[in-house]
């Protein structure tokens, strides 16, 4: 990922300079207004670097997502639906967000303070203690 | 002076118990019965329960596809559980994320709403008869055990949750103890909601941002009516009648989209962006004398679009 980043940084810089150069040297046609999304992130500041960052991140969640065995004819169409907050988000810490599962890994001592736990009411692990 | 080394073990005991009395008194401590401000207090029903919510039991470790399915159907998107497994669920993990969740209802037309962290967030929108998904920590913190369910009803007389969660529908849960797992998760909450429709309890801004980033996934024409009923609740947001104007523009609707912007610079006359593609717009729809204002007023304002602005003026 750290070597496919260095080339690819260069190039997305280049395609965002270059895209931002015949946007402004064309006449603009009222089609080229700008876009809702161009225009909160401008609000909150987002540099070019961010961009290049969020786009990058798309790309890395998608690969992180096939090493956790997602499908991957499904893999595109699901990263495409998460914000660039969400993709970012995905990116740096996949590992550690928390995913809805319900398992707890049961050692026993664990399994005796949460059985306490429940019957106190401040967990709801085990059916059977309501 | 040699003690004997039974009376070690005879101090043990007591001194156990002492310590884990101490050890749980502090724990409970922690949680208490939620309590509502002042206006929920007054203005929430005592009971909301929203009927008709369909059940999907889950499987394995499935909580959170399963939890999607209760709420999309009951929105009106017929999708079933086991076609949302692989778009959510995570192999790797044996569960799904929370950004994907959020991502999995805007690939099905729906826009997430994610509730402010607050208890009376929550019974707000059960009373307004939106079902809730909602993340709870069932365990402590260092064991987790984290699980989706989806919140339809409340009692505030026996002070008790109903929630359609695992393998149980219309499961029973004590405020205390379900605000105590909730709150492990900062009280993380979403609904589901066609475009048109809003939620009563999250803020302007992140309402906003949500509907933004549905039309990133879904297009201008699906979230129309979402920035109608926007500006509709919120009438001095510039931001929203500048979305609206963009959403409009998408649409081939001209007229409108010069109205929305007109509005959104009469509610904020700095507002470069909208300034700049009023006087695009009015220029394409043959009006020169009020495009060059519009693009001389974008042109004054420092920030990313003046020299769009010049330039435009120039040409």
């Amino acid at each position: 990922m750290k070597t496919l980043c260095r080339f690819l940084s260069p190039l997305l810089i280049l395609a965002l300079v270059l895209g931002s150069v015949s946007a402004t040297a064309a006449p603009l046609p009222a089609s080229d207004l700008v876009s809702t999304q161009a225009a909160l992130s401008a609000e909150s500041a987002t540099a070019d670097r961010e961009r290049i960052q969020e786009i990058l991140s798309r790309a890395d969640v998608q690969e992180q997502l096939v090493a956790q065995g997602v499908d991957l004819d499904e893999v595109e169409a699901r990263v495409a639906a998460l914000s660039d907050e969400e993709a970012r988000q995905m990116a740096e810490q996949l590992d550690q967000l928390p995913a809805g599962a319900s398992v707890v890994g049961a050692l026993l001592v664990v399994f005796l303070v949460l059985l306490v736990t429940d019957i106190l009411g401040l967990t709801n692990v085990f059916p059977f203690t309501r | 002076m040699i003690r004997h080394p039974s009376r070690y073990f005879a101090n043990a005991r007591p001194a156990g118990v002492l310590l884990l009395g101490l050890l749980l008194s502090i724990l409970a401590g922690c949680a208490s019965t939620p309590r509502l401000n002042e206006t929920s207090e007054r203005t929430l029903p005592r009971q909301a329960f929203i009927e008709g919510v369909p059940f999907h039991a889950q499987r394995d470790y499935q909580c959170g596809p399963a939890s999607l399915a209760m709420v999309l159907n009951q929105s009106g998107v017929a999708v079933p559980m086991e076609t949302l497994i692989p778009q959510v669920f995570i192999p790797g993990r044996e569960g799904s994320v929370q950004p994907e969740m959020l991502a999995t209802v805007r690939r099905h037309g729906r826009i997430p709403f994610v509730l402010n962290d607050s208890f009376d967030a929550l019974l707000t929108e059960i009373a307004a008869g939106h079902p809730v998904v909602v993340m709870q920590n069932l365990s402590l913190p260092a064991w987790p055990m984290w699980h989706y369910a989806v919140a339809i009803g409340y009692d505030r007389d026996t002070e008790e949750m109903t929630l359609h969660s695992g393998e149980e529908a219309q499961r029973i849960e004590s405020f205390r103890r379900f605000d105590a797992t909730w709150a492990r998760s900062g009280r993380w909450s979403f609904i589901a909601l066609p475009p048109g429709e809003l939620p009563h309890a999250a803020s302007e801004r992140r309402t906003l941002e949500a509907i933004a980033t549905f039309e990133q996934v879904q297009g201008a024409e699906a979230t129309l009516p979402a920035w109608e009923a926007y500006v509709e609740r919120f009438p001095d947001s510039a931001m929203g009648f500048f979305a609206l104007g963009n959403a409009r523009h998408a649409t081939g609707d001209t007229e409108g989209a010069i109205e929305g912007f007109r509005n959104a610079v009469a509610r904020r006359d700095d507002h470069g962006a909208a300034w700049l593609n009023l006087g695009l717009l009015l220029r394409a729809h043959d009006k020169p004398e009020e495009a060059r204002q519009a693009l001389t007023r974008a042109a004054e304002l420092p920030g990313p679009w003046q020299q769009r602005a010049q330039e435009a003026l120039e040409t």
